[in-house]
């Protein structure tokens, strides 16, 4: 597949489908990438406790698959200029994650295409929301 | 806080980190700062993220040496927990080339 440009690049255009599954020991994993060892990702009897289903992914987890399926799109994750996403909804440990994007806006001067990004979970949550991405396009 | 980067592996085609890579050189050195500072009196523990912004106006490289500094910029409480609103900026040291602005909000339950 050959990387978008400015010109190929239209309002309404979508990136692939990117689903992963994310697992306790991906979880951990990341915990220690990271260097995030909340509780609440690694303990399920303290996830629980403070009112969680569970132990649940880190965001920036999620983020980073997100950043993928863009990345993906644009045909590498130099080109990501921003990203910005909420948390809505935990996702479990064991739960996929699926992520769309689909181009809004195109600016022809900046050679910027803006997306609107999501990502939704297995259990059909909506787990990140107001997304937004910023994509550096070459001419 | 600077954070020698170095191993990253997994990156764009040309040997930039990824950028959720961010979570190591801009977000894990000054949260640790923040939430670990008996005067902010933050409970790790019960901390959940809210929102996250990112903005990349340069990547980063394997072997970069990067500053990250983060200010608290807005505290609320509302409904039993605290927002806390941070904004962040990363340096490049070789050039002082800014390579990541983030902006979080973070949840503190039970506040």
């Amino acid at each position: 597949m050959t990387s978008p440009t400015l010109a190929s690049v239209s309002v309404g255009d979508e990136i692939a489908s990117l689903t992963r599954t994310v697992t306790q020991e991906q979880i951990g994993a990341y915990a220690e990438a990271s260097g995030d060892f909340n509780p609440i990702h690694l303990d399920a009897e303290f996830a629980t406790s403070v009112g969680l289903p569970g132990t649940i992914a880190h965001g920036l987890l999620e983020m980073g698959i997100l950043a993928d399926a863009i990345s993906r799109w644009a045909g590498s994750s130099e080109a990501l200029a921003s990203l910005e996403v909420r948390f809505s909804k935990p996702l479990r440990a064991g739960e996929s994650i699926t992520c769309n994007g689909k181009v809004v806006a195109v600016d022809e001067d900046q050679g910027l295409a803006t997306m609107d990004v999501e990502a939704v979970s297995s259990r059909g949550e909506r787990v990140l929301t107001n997304g937004r991405a910023v994509v550096r396009l070459t001419r | 806080m600077a954070d020698a980067i170095s191993g990253a592996d997994g990156g764009g085609a040309a040997g930039a980190v990824p950028p959720t890579f961010a979570a190591v050189y801009c977000l894990a050195p000054t949260l640790a700062q923040l939430f670990t500072d008996p005067e902010v009196g933050i409970n790790l523990a019960g901390l959940i993220h809210g929102e996250q912004r990112f903005e990349w106006p340069e990547p980063v490289h394997p072997g970069d040496i990067v500053d990250a500094e983060a200010e608290i910029v807005s505290v609320e409480e509302k409904r039993g927990m605290t927002f806390v609103g941070l904004d962040i900026l990363a340096t490049r040291q070789a050039d002082s080339a800014v390579v990541c602005r983030g902006r979080s909000l973070m949840i503190v339950r039970g506040g």
